[in-house]
Order: C-alpha cells, then structure tokens, then sequence
C-alpha cells in the first residue's frame, strides 16, 4: 500500500522522488527557503488578529506533525496513529516540567522533546522485534495513543483532567505575545522541513526508495531496515514533541483536545491525504492548505466533519498520491504542452 | 466433455503455459505428466478457473466456461483437487465433505459411497481436517470434490507428499471410480502410477504440449521412458 | 465485588457479540471497519427518532437494527467496493483508511443533524436479585437478549450450511470456491449482518446506558480491544476476550475509576498483541 501512495512521480520537488543531484543540499535548501519566504509574509496580512495569528501557529504545529507523519508513514511504512500522543508527550511533558517542577523553559522542551523521540523510537523498537505488519503497527500505535489520553483524564491531579491546565511558565514573555511565537514555529517547520529534506536525499532515503520497490532485495543489499525504521521513528517522533512543546508554551494551556486522537491524527492523515504521501513539500502544502479550508468551513459547525469524511474517501480512491502532487503534474504538463 | 484449444495462462510478467490444446472425452481417464515446473499446475488452475487465461478457450460439456470463476465452474460438474488440497483445517472431516456438496444438503448415498471409497474417513469424520496426516488430508480432498457429484474430476499432483503406498492408495481409488465411470484428467509427476489408471496422455515441456498420445504409446516412447519412466 | 463482576458480565457480553462483527469482516474480507461503532450508533437514532414518531419500541427496534444491516449492505455496494481488487495488507490498510472516513462522515452528519439525541430505553419495574445482588431489569434484559443473539450466531456458524460455508471463506479462500462459495457474496452476507449486530448492541447497551450521536468511536474502540485480544477472525475468541475484559473493565472502574480501568483494558491489549499477536484463541497465519 505503501508503494500506491508514494510512488515516485518524476523528478518534481512537490510530488516524488529526486533523482538529480542527489548529493547537492541546495535541492533542499533553495525549496525550503521559498516555502519560509512566503510563510513569513503572512503576519502582514494576519499580524492584527490575535485569533487568526493563534490559528497560523495552529497551522504551523500541523505542518510539523505532518512532516513528521509522513516521514515515519510515507518513508518507512509505520503507520503511527499516535501522532497526537507523542505531540502530547512533549506538550504536557514540557508544561509540567516547567510549571509543576519548575524547570527552565528551554530545558523542559529539550526533555520533553527527548521524552517524545524515546517513546517514538521504543514503539517503533517493539514494531519491528515483534515484526508487525502496518495493520498490527496502527493497532498498537491507537492503543498507545488512547492510553495516553485516558492517563491524562485519569491523571487529574497532575494533568487537569479534561479541562487541560493553564500554564505560568512563559507568561508574560515573547511566547505569548500575537506575532513572534509564529516566527518561533515557522522557524521550528523550516527545520523540520530541511531535515527532512536532508534525510530523503540521504543515504537514508536512497535505503528508503531501495525498501519501497522490494524488501527483500534492499535487506539482501545489506540495508538494515530494523534500524532505518527506528531510526525515522525517533527522529519523527522528535519532532512531534517539539512543535507539541512549542505549541503548549505559545498557546500557554495544555488540554487532552489539543493532544486528541481524532482532534490530530485524522486531521494529519487528511492533510497528507491532501498533500502526498512520501512527497517532499506536499505535506506542508496539505497541512497548510487544509488549515485554511478549516477556517473557511468554520461556519458550517458539524457538518465540516462530514465534508472531511467525504474527502478522506474521495483522496484515498480517486488520489492516493495526494491533491498537491497532482496538481503539480498537471501544471507541468501545461507547461510542457504550451 | 473437456475441450481446452490455444490456453494460454501466466502471471502478470508473462505466459507460463502456452497455446495448449487438451481434450477429455467422457468416461475417459486422462493424464498431463511433465516435470516440476512444466507449467501442469498453471494449466490447470487457468482451466478450473482459479486463474484467468491470457488466451484461447475451454469448453466443458457443451458451456464456454473461459473466464468462469472456479465457485461456477464446480457447479456445471467440474470438481477439481489442488495438490495444496485447501481443506479447512479447523472443520471436522463431516463438515468438510458436507460442505463438498454446497449450497445443497449433503447426498447421503454420496457420503456412503465416499466412506465406503475411503473408510479412514469414516472413522475420523469428527476430526479436525488440519489434524490429519498427508494422505488423511488428499483422501478428504478427493472425497469433497465427490461430494459435489462432478462429472469431470481433475487433479492436481494428487500424490504430493505422500509416502509410495499412500500414493498407491490414492490411485486405487481413483481406478476404482474410473470404474464406475466417472470421467478423470489428472497431472502428475509419478507417471507410472498415472499411466496405470489413464488411456492417454499429453506431456507438458516448458509449458507447451510436446508429445500426446495413448499410455501405451507413451510408456513406448523412448523420450518418454528416459526422461519420466526412469529408464536409460 | 459480586455487583462489579455481574456488570462486568453484562458490558462483557455485548461487546463480545459486538466484537463478533469487527472480527467476521477481518477475518472474512480482510476489512478492517473503524465505522462500525458509527452504524450502531445510526440504529440508535434511527430507533429513537421512530419512536419520537409514536411507534412502539418493538416495531421501532426492528427498524433500527434493519437499518443497521441495510448501511452494511450499501457500505459493501459502494465505499467497500475498489477493496475487492487489493490483496493482503493493502486491502486492511485502504479499508481502514475508507472506513474512517465513513466513521467522519455519519460523526459529522448526525452530530449536525441531531446533537442531543441519544438513545436510552427504559425497562421499568424493581431490581431482580441475581446471587443475593439487585440487578436491574435493564441489564437483565440486555444480557438475555445477547445471550440468545450469541446463541444464534453460534448455531449459525455449527449447524447452518451458509453458515459453515462463511466459516469456509474463512479459514481457506480457495478451498471455498472449489466447493462452489463465492467469497464476494459471503462478505455481503458478513457486512449485513455486522451492521443488523451493530445495531443488536446499541439497542441492548441502551437498556443500561444511554447511547448518544458521540458514542461511535467509542464503540469501535472497544470493539477493535476485545477483536484483537480475542483473535482476529475468530467468534469465539471474540466472545470470550468480551467477557474476560468486560469483568476486568468493571472490576478495575469500581476500584479506580473509569480512565484508569480503560488504562488497564488498553494495556492488556497491547500485551496480548506483543505476546500472542494472534489473540488468544485466534490460530497462527
């Protein structure tokens, strides 16, 4: 299923795979940096609203998450369903590190986002000694992430139980001011992106493309997949504890919504549906894209959810390598017609 | 009865039978020997329609069943054994042969006649099918293709894995259903088991039909006596 | 301890008859349906709008669990249908993917539609002492209705041919069709039938609580817990995984509440699959 969502289509930096230039850094470096030079102009356009800059932000943890998703799903086949609890990890880690115990604020992201890249890569550890499928991968990867959710309702003492918690760390500081945590995150997604970027271009995703078309053959050519898929599991699920730290210290509460299964994980496998599994710049323009069809359908309440429903089959049927990497082929072929 | 002409069949990266001429008449015992690999099980799946054909035709009693999926094909009258035997390994023996005659109820004259053929299964018809030993195991297969009363029964290497007498066995049975009639078209390895229960057969090379002819003609044939018979 | 035990059973079989269900279309169409607990949750409104309309419950009961079978059917006529062609695992993921947006879609539609309405039957009348216990009509009810469904299926599935020829499909495809069973009609069979159980089981879990148009993704969580520990593909596991962790569920919820019960649930999943990945009665692949 995998090599059905991801297949390579050419050489376009949006839809697939690279294969120019693979050792240049440029390839990476030139795309992301275009991608940050539009991003930053938003706040120009937004910068006067508090509710819509809290939702560009909003945006940008989403972009993160997918990034991450799809770096752990698109390139390696785990289907982790537990992108909102490994966010959650490094949220609620972060905001009880640094309000209940008190920890600096730099340090208690640094732990959280190390808390989140363990239980990553430790899940993806037990994935792959135990060898479960993608189906028995998901199932266990839910269960983790429902555990997480029932601990934090249960835990409420600690955690705030359903309401969340209001968070003192941060206060009164640049982190809970209207424009310069958007810059905080961008610069967070940028990196992201870069790295990810990097490890497609790597050794790393050459191993990547090598597993896709045929497994067998890529561990006979003495790729180690075991350690390539933890790998990308640790580094993924990094990067989930980091925009979810962030994200808590920007917004400055932390609540299990904000952390939820159907709140994150079905929004982040609609924003890579959206944008492209395995694609380099689809999950960004998905994750962004779909941000700004959330807001415009803001007024139909419920109903958005059913549009969601709709899109999520429509995608997996009719696009399974996603809107954006279509649309990119589209445009190239105009162009190469006219 | 069975009449197969130009069947062609194969996976997605090309034909493994090609251009296969075959037919059975009825009351007739017929066999496809050739070796491991020749393409007998690719030829028989695509006439039992487990797999599609890639070109030419099958004819049976009367119909154009190319392209009829197996679940259909059954019911005209053609049972078929794979060498594999797909029972249901968590089912009792009964149950098996009872679903051997879906959608109907089991025939109990039939179910007589098979535990008279094979009176093992008599006495283990509440076992587990997946308990059973080898030769247990293609005894049931025979007996739930029965079940479904075919007027052809094919079968598919009907020998794998069984030890010599075992193998004999099951022949016997089969010679002993020839005798009453029942038209037969078998593949197998161990041609002079083959040869002893069929009037003809076809050889199979490469995926081709290279030799057909009478069992005595074939058993004759110095080609044949070399390379299947044991014979130098 | 009694009193927990005895609502343990009573959670326990009706996710046991429910889980039924979820593990029939794993087993026999290789689908794994995250929008099963949303068709139970449709029988509930259904019901309950019917009997808003002034029908008996009886009639109105029918209905609902009728139209529960009827969404399985069309699920397997329309969104199911590309499944057909894929294999393996492509097919379980591509299902999985397929149904949650199913699951999105009737979230999204009733809670638009109707987002107070629930489903909650009253069954009057005093408690019945069951091992010096009171136990209320309600669950008394509810636990015999599932227990004659239970017996059923399993009647079904022994003695019935069709329903030996589903168990076929599932325990060896190919020996199915050579014995003239179409896998295809078998799996419509499955879907209409998970959905009228679906339905079965909002029905009776509304005699003890109320199922409203949020309780979906619940239900298919609790659904998918016991499938798994009890074997995917297997009935019987299925209804005996529902009642070990139904027992457990309640023991744990009387003694540290509910989160923390549903915790201990989840872990003993997860273990289940990390030691036996088959479940405990399901066999190795």
């Amino acid at each position: 299923m995998t090599d059905r969502f991801s297949q390579a289509s050419g050489t376009s930096a949006v839809g697939g795979v690279e294969r120019r230039s693979t050792r240049s850094w440029s390839g990476v470096a030139w795309p992301t940096l275009g991608v940050g030079a539009i991003l930053a102009l938003v706040p120009l356009w937004l910068g006067d609203s508090r509710v819509m800059m809290g939702i560009a932000v909003l945006g940008l943890a989403f972009a993160a998450y997918t990034i991450a998703f799809n770096l752990i799903f698109g390139s390696t086949g785990q289907l982790f369903l537990c992108v909102g609890a490994l966010a959650g990890i490094g949220g609620y880690g972060g905001a009880i590190l640094a309000d209940v115990v008190g920890l600096p604020i730099v340090v208690s992201i640094a732990l959280s986002t190390s808390a989140a890249a363990l239980a990553g890569g430790l899940l993806s550890w037990v994935a792959v000694r135990r060898s479960l499928g993608v189906i028995f991968t998901g199932i266990v990867t839910l269960i983790f992430a429902l555990t997480f959710e029932n601990l934090l309702l249960g835990l409420g003492e600690l955690t705030g139980g359903e309401s969340g918690f209001l968070m003192e760390a941060g206060r009164g500081t640049f982190l809970r001011s209207q424009i310069p945590p958007y810059y905080l995150m961008l610069g967070m997604v940028l990196l992201t992106l870069f790295v990810y970027g990097s490890l497609r271009r790597s050794r790393f995703g050459w191993a990547f493309r090598a597993l896709r078309d045929d497994e067998v053959a890529a561990e006979l050519a003495g790729i180690d997949v075991a350690r390539y898929r933890i790998f990308a599991a640790t580094i993924g699920a990094a990067i989930l504890g980091l925009a979810g730290a962030l994200l808590a210290f920007t917004e400055g509460r932390v609540s299990p919504t904000t952390f939820g299964f159907a709140e994150v994980d079905v929004v982040v496998l609609v924003m890579l549906a959206f944008g492209g599994i395995g694609s380099f710049l689809g999950p960004i323009l998905g994750a962004l894209t779909f941000t700004v069809i959330d807001e415009l359908l803001v007024e139909v309440g419920q109903l958005r959810v059913f549009i969601y429903g709709a899109l999520v089959i429509a995608l997996f049927l009719w696009l399974p390598r996603g809107v954006v990497p279509a649309l990119d082929d589209l445009l190239r072929r105009r162009r190469a017609g006219s | 009865m069975l009449e197969v002409r130009g069947l062609s069949a194969g996976y997605e990266g090309g034909d493994v039978v090609h251009d296969v001429d075959l037919r059975v008449d009825e009351g007739e015992a017929v066999m496809v020997i050739g070796s491991n690999g020749a393409g007998k099980t690719t030829l028989f799946r695509a006439i039992v329609g487990l797999r599609p054909a890639s070109a030419g035709r099958v004819h049976f009693a009367g119909d154009d069943i190319t392209g009829s999926p197996a679940q259909e094909v059954v019911r005209l009258g053609l049972s078929f054994v794979p060498a594999e035997r797909h029972l249901f390994p968590r089912m009792t023996v009964h149950e098996n042969l009872a679903l051997g005659a879906y959608p109907s109820r089991p025939d109990p004259d039939t179910l007589t006649m098979v535990f008279d053929l094979f009176p093992r299964l008599a006495e283990r018809r509440r076992q587990l099918a997946g308990t059973m030993s080898g030769g247990e195991q293609q005894m049931l297969a025979i007996g739930r293709a029965l079940m479904a009363k075919p007027r052809l029964l094919v079968l598919d290497e009907p020998t794998t894995g069984l030890a010599p007498k075992l193998a004999a066995e099951a022949y016997e049975a089969l010679n002993t259903l020839r005798g009453r009639g029942l038209t037969v078209l078998v593949a197998e390895q161990q041609v002079p088991l083959a040869m002893a229960l069929c009037d003809r057969g076809y050889v199979l090379e490469g995926g081709a039909i290279t030799k057909e002819g009478t069992s005595a003609d074939l058993a004759d044939d110095p080609e044949v006596r070399r390379a299947y018979l044991g014979v130098t | 301890m009694t009193a927990s035990i005895l609502d343990g059973i009573v959670l326990g079989l009706q996710f046991g008859l429910l889980a039924t269900g979820l593990t029939l279309m794993y087993g026999l169409g290789g689908i794994l349906n995250l929008a099963y607990g949303q068709m139970a949750v449709v029988s509930a409104i259904v019901t309950v709008s019917i009997m808003e309309a002034g029908l008996p419950v009886v009639p109105a009961a029918a209905i609902g669990i009728a139209v529960g079978a009827l969404l399985g059917f069309v699920l397997d006529q329309t969104v199911f249908r590309p499944l057909y062609s894929l294999r393996g695992e492509a097919r379980v993921l591509l299902s999985l993917l397929l149904s949650l947006g199913v699951a999105l879609m009737i979230d999204g539609f009733l809670n638009w539609l109707f987002p107070l309405k629930g489903l909650s039957l009253f069954i009057g009348g005093g408690a019945i002492d069951v091992f010096g216990e009171p136990m209320r009509r309600g669950s008394l009810l509810a636990s015999g209705i599932t227990i004659v469904a239970m017996g059923g299926l399993v009647a079904f599935f022994r003695f019935t041919t069709l329903g030996r020829a589903v168990r076929s499909v599932i325990e060896d495809e190919e020996g199915a069709r050579l014995v003239g069973i179409d896998p295809r009609k078998m799996l419509r069979l499955i879907l209409l039938l998970s959905g009228g159980i679906a339905g079965l089981v909002a029905l009776t879990r509304s005699m003890v609580a109320p199922v409203d148009v949020t309780a979906g993704f619940g239900i298919t969580v609790f659904a998918l817990i016991v499938t798994v520990v009890g074997g995917l593909g297997s009935i019987t596991g299925a209804l005996a995984a529902g009642i070990i962790l139904g027992v457990i569920n309640a023991i744990a919820a009387s003694a540290i509440g509910t989160f923390m019960s549903l915790v201990i649930l989840l872990v003993a999943a997860a273990v289940t699959i990390l030691v036996r990945p088959a479940g405990l009665l399901g066999v190795k692949e």
